[in-house]
């Protein structure tokens, strides 16, 4: 078995918003990513997906507090560090987060150069400007970008670029979990492929060791990562391989989830667009039972009361949260299929 | 709309502002009721009457009088009168005799008065002390006593036949009940160098300059609509032209342009709508410029598109599809117009640029005169610190509403 | 560099623009309005001469001296072809002196005033501004309201407050003048010291009410870049706060720049009304005697130099706004 590079168990972390509610964006959540393997994080926007990447970077501040749970990289335990020494030793070179919005991720006014300086003494204080200035040229040239970027400010950079700028800063470190929140989704579709293929070709040649991808857009996960996982109102709900989850997602909400997009295989049996109908649940009071009964169309009634644990089935790896067999599910989906 | 306007009621600055806004305007509405008249009237003959209630000497001595014993009376009575030379001098006799009065409080007459009485004796010669001096003593300490004897006063009156009579006898221990008099004025705010009831002047004041403000606003906002909306919607060529203009006149100081305007037409034809008209033609350009912007970026919008399909002339299209939509941003710069154009009319006042001294008062004029008699140098602050409260308070309140207003509508602002 | 040099020439081009446009207005305005100050000024030196001839004599002097006896467009040319030579004409409030005499005097003595102050003000503001945006909660909601409500107090009457107060009750400065009415101006350290004692009210009463209005400005800039995506990258990329704070006020700051530009023109009418109350020895007090003093020279020449010296400073400002922001480089180049 590979080496696990990111444990996390249990995690729970809330927003306090400024009228002093709790929000439980990330409830109880638990996964493992070895090295080398990607993981997918997929679901409706509100469904907790970006705070669940930010949550993951144990670096915690307004609106955004820690609750409980653990998170290990690479057998270091980091949940309970305090947050200088987050900041100094776990971020961007154990764990690295590439933004949602590229586009007004640097700092306009500094030049990139500048900006690596300051990110790499910000975990060595002592660095030489100008070695790192040259270990930021090699690592340019290793990604494909212009050198000449480097010398430039961001508000010079084409959208494009400034992505993969973005992406070569934050894995400047070497990080051992790349967590990358929806890096592509404002680009356009070439631009959108050049930063899938730097990502894959990070991770071939050990720039990054695991990678944690969030998107909303299914079609690029299932072209992208290893496994996918599916969140619903702050919960996992279901976790398989991207061509388990594709092909046969179990929970009803995966199951909607993916029939509500088109995948462009041979074999996806139904094409047809279907949204889920009705809206996330509010997360400042949720749902005491199953948080998708409400919008469930094989919901039991006993679905409002009883809020199901996650459980592992069939091949290894493979979890769902539901009050249904997997067996039932699978027969109920069939029939419906058939008609 | 509804809506909007429960927004709005909700943000704490707005409702804040408004509430001094309405504040001042009630005064404006209420205060000529409980007091009528010309604002400009010159009630007193001499200049800067301390605030206070001025009661007629002159018809005190008739009205009925009650007999009042109070134990304090006298002091107050002597403290008076008793001038601050007076006590220093007592005090220098009490040092030249080597007694301790260091630790003395001058202005408490008590204290003064009981140490004096204590060691005062006419026959001591203090040290280097003239006759002249030692007789200024003995004067002071005569009068000392009879002050605190209790005599009695007597005013006469000549009759017809240039015979004295005796009208009053007065003593110390009678008073008249303040209502019994016919006549007394309360002057809040004092009277100013040319002898005006402060409070009404500024409240008329206030009233004239808010009216400026709002012409001046009005006519800003007015100008820099139409070129702000013509040159957003229409663009190219028109859009060139009022861009040039507006961009030369941000550049220009428009008070220079006021200064120079003003000036011209002379200031037997600068009544205040004039003066109001001049400053709104001097401060258009902050609201065509943002106007203009926030235009350009409605203009392709779709159902502007599909009214111009529709055949909608120009008008139409501004008027309904476009002006909506801008309707807050036009209300914030318009509030902001109505405090500069304020607060241009005080400048160009203290200038001696301001509207017709002899018509109504502008809280510009009313500094102006103030500064113009040294209010400010001679302590009379009832005649300018005022007015500089009101035009602060008017401003503060605009702009808080204005502030409220924005972070309703841009939302990143919000706290 | 081109896009540099494309920003940099359209702002001379713009400066140069709005100079001849400010010359013509300065030249048409008054002479558009049915006044004829000719005769008015007339009006005032003929006081008390009962001879009609005599007073149409005088007229026709002043008519020459002014040269309103030519054509509009003539006159204009003698007016910009005087200008250049730096010949204002002569003032009558204070006849014979040269126009240009009277404001190299007092343009000195405004220049040394208002711009160290305003610049204070602007820095004092700015670290305020972003003081209370970083800080927030209770500071800034004691200081926001109380910057709003300095803002919004006149330069004027900030101007007598602080003279009232300073000069009037605790008697720790002079009321008015630039320097003691007793002294000539010479370079001994007896006169420093003088200006110095004097310089101190309207100084620090204009920075007062610079404060304000930069302080309002700032907070809301630094809060939005605060909110702004690159702090929160850069904060997950490791980087200490105290260095994050310092891109958001920088970032914050520069725009402010162009935000004084814009409004150096409105902080100087208020200043020049502030020095009148100190009778401070500057443009702003000369302004005041030739309006009270009718001398229509003097006042044009007055505006013009006001005019200039906004026009200049706000171009100073756009150069160096243009050089220390890369966003406008970047802007150009689109």
């Amino acid at each position: 078995m590979a080496k696990v590079m990111l444990e996390v168990k249990e995690l729970t972390t809330k927003y306090i918003t400024r009228f002093h509610e709790d929000v439980y964006a990330v409830d109880h959540v638990s996964l493992t990513i070895e090295e080398g393997k990607s993981l997918g994080i997929a679901g409706e926007s509100g469904c907790g997906k970006s705070t669940l990447a930010l949550s993951l970077m144990g670096y915690y501040f307004p609106p955004l507090h820690y609750m409980s749970g653990e998170i290990i990289v690479d057998g270091k335990n980091i949940s309970g560090m305090d947050p200088d020494t987050v900041r100094k030793n776990v971020l961007g070179s154990d764990v690295a987060y590439i933004p949602q919005a590229a586009m007004n991720a640097l700092n306009p006014t500094r030049r990139i150069s500048d900006f690596i300086v300051d990110v790499i003494r910000a975990h060595d204080p002592k660095a030489d400007k100008k070695q790192i200035k040259e270990m930021a040229v090699k690592r340019f040239e290793e990604l494909h970008l212009p050198k000449e970027a480097l010398d430039r400010y961001a508000v010079e950079l084409s959208g494009g670029m400034k992505q993969r700028v973005v992406i070569a800063i934050s894995t400047i470190l070497s990080p051992k979990v790349l967590i990358a929140d929806e890096p592509s989704s404002a680009l356009d579709v070439t631009s959108q492929k050049v930063v899938i293929k730097m990502l894959r070709e990070m991770m071939d040649r050990g720039f990054i060791k695991s990678m944690i991808f969030i998107t909303h857009e299914l079609p690029l996960l299932y072209n992208v990562t290893d496994d996918i996982m599916v969140m619903y109102a702050g919960q996992i709900v279901e976790r398989g391989s991207a061509k388990e989850m594709v092909f046969d997602p179990v929970h009803p909400y995966s199951r909607g989830l993916m029939r509500s997009i088109l995948v462009p295989e041979d074999g996806t049996r139904s094409n047809k667009l279907i949204a889920i109908p009705g809206t996330p649940p509010n997360l400042k009071h949720p749902p005491e039972g199953c948080r998708f009964a409400e919008r469930c169309k094989y919901a039991m009634p006993s679905c409002k009361y009883n809020s199901y644990p996650i459980m592992e089935f069939g091949e290894e790896g493979r979890t769902y949260r539901c009050g249904h067999s997997v067996e039932h599910l699978r027969e109920v989906y069939a029939n419906e299929d058939r008609q | 709309m509804k809506n909007t306007l429960r927004q709005i009621f909700h943000s704490s600055k707005f409702v804040a502002g408004f509430i001094i806004f309405v504040g001042i305007l009630l005064l404006l509405i209420i205060y000529p009721l409980i007091n009528p008249g010309n604002p400009l009237e010159m009630i007193g003959v001499g200049t800067f009457a301390e605030p206070g209630t001025y009661v007629s000497v002159y018809d005190t001595v008739t009205t009925e009088t009650e007999t009042l014993k109070l134990p304090d009376a006298a002091v107050k009575r002597l403290g008076n009168v008793l001038k601050e030379a007076d006590r220093q001098k007592m005090a220098d006799w009490l040092s030249a005799m080597e007694i301790d009065v260091s630790g003395l409080d001058l202005s408490d007459t008590d204290a003064l008065l009981a140490v004096w009485k204590e060691n005062y004796d006419e026959t001591a010669r203090p040290a280097g002390m003239t006759k002249a001096e030692r007789n200024y003593y003995k004067r002071l300490n005569a009068s000392l006593g009879s002050l605190g004897s209790a005599g009695k006063m007597t005013v006469t009156e000549k009759d017809s036949s240039g015979e004295e009579q005796v009208v009053a006898t007065i003593g110390t221990e009678d008073y008249v009940n303040v209502k019994d008099v016919p006549n007394t004025k309360n002057l809040v705010l004092g009277t100013d160098n040319f002898g005006r009831d402060v409070l009404k002047e500024l409240v008329s004041a206030a009233g004239t300059s808010i009216f400026i403000g709002l012409i001046a606003g009005a006519v800003a906002t007015v100008i820099g609509l139409l070129l702000g909306l013509l040159s957003g919607y229409l663009g190219g060529l028109v859009d060139d032209i009022i861009m040039f203009i507006t961009n030369i006149f941000t550049v220009i100081p428009g008070f220079v342009l006021l200064i120079l305007i003003s000036y011209s037409i002379g200031q037997d034809k600068r009544g205040a709508p004039v003066v109001a008209l001049v400053i709104g033609l001097t401060s258009w350009t902050w609201t065509a410029r943002s106007v203009r912007s926030q235009v350009i970026s409605l203009r392709n919008r779709d159902h502007v598109n599909l009214s111009r399909l529709s055949g909608h002339g120009l008008f139409r299209i501004l008027a309904t599809d476009i002006l909506p939509y801008i309707a807050s941003y036009v209300v914030m710069a318009f509030i902001l117009q109505v405090s500069s154009g304020i607060l241009a009319e005080a400048q160009l006042s203290l200038l001696g640029l301001g509207p017709k001294t002899t018509e109504v008062p502008t809280l510009g004029l009313m500094m102006n005169w103030a500064m113009l008699y040294s209010a400010h140098l001679n302590g009379s602050w009832w005649a300018y610190f005022p007015v500089i409260l009101m035009i602060t308070l008017i401003s503060f309140s605009l702009n808080l509403m204005n502030t409220g207003l924005d972070q309703v509508f841009n939302p990143t602002l919000r706290d | 560099m081109k896009g540099y040099r494309k920003y940099f020439g359209k702002k001379i081009i713009w400066f140069l623009i709005t100079l001849v446009v400010a010359v013509i207005l300065n030249f048409v305005l008054p002479r558009l309005m049915p006044n004829d100050p000719v005769a008015a000024i007339t009006g005032k030196m003929a006081q008390g001469v009962t001879d009609a001839s005599a007073s149409q004599r005088i007229y026709e002097k002043y008519q020459e001296e002014f040269g309103t006896n030519k054509p509009m467009i003539e006159q204009f040319f003698i007016f910009v072809g005087n200008l250049f030579k730096g010949d204002l004409g002569t003032s009558f409030s204070q006849y014979p002196r040269k126009v240009s005499d009277i404001l190299a005097s007092s343009l000195g003595w405004t220049i040394a005033l208002q711009l160290p102050a305003i610049i204070v003000g602007w820095l004092l503001g700015n670290l305020l501004g972003a003081l209370a945006a970083y800080i927030r909660k209770g500071f800034d909601k004691v200081l926001l309201p109380m910057a709003l409500f300095m803002s919004n107090i006149p330069a004027f009457g900030m101007a007598v407050i602080m003279l009232v107060l300073f000069a009037v009750k605790w008697k720790i400065a002079p009321t008015s003048g630039g320097y003691a009415y007793d002294m000539i101006p010479n370079f001994s350290w007896d006169f420093v010291k003088s200006v110095i004692a004097h310089y101190q009210l309207p100084f620090w009463s204009i920075v007062l009410i610079s404060i304000g209005g930069q302080a309002v400005g700032m907070r809301s800039m630094s809060i939005y870049e605060l909110n702004a995506d690159y702090v929160k990258y850069a904060r997950f990329l490791g980087i200490k706060d105290r260095k994050i704070v310092g891109y958001v006020f920088r970032n914050a700051m520069l725009p402010q720049v162009t935000g004084l530009a814009m409004s150096i023109g409105t902080m100087i009418g208020g200043a020049l009304v502030a020095e009148i109350i100190f009778s401070y020895p500057g443009l702003g007090s000369t302004m005041f005697t030739a309006i009270s003093g009718g001398d229509y020279p003097l006042i044009s020449a007055t505006t013009l130099i006001i005019t200039l010296m906004v026009l200049v400073l706000s171009f100073l400002l756009d150069i160096i706004y243009g050089f220390i922001d890369p966003r406008v480089k970047a802007a150009q180049l689109d």
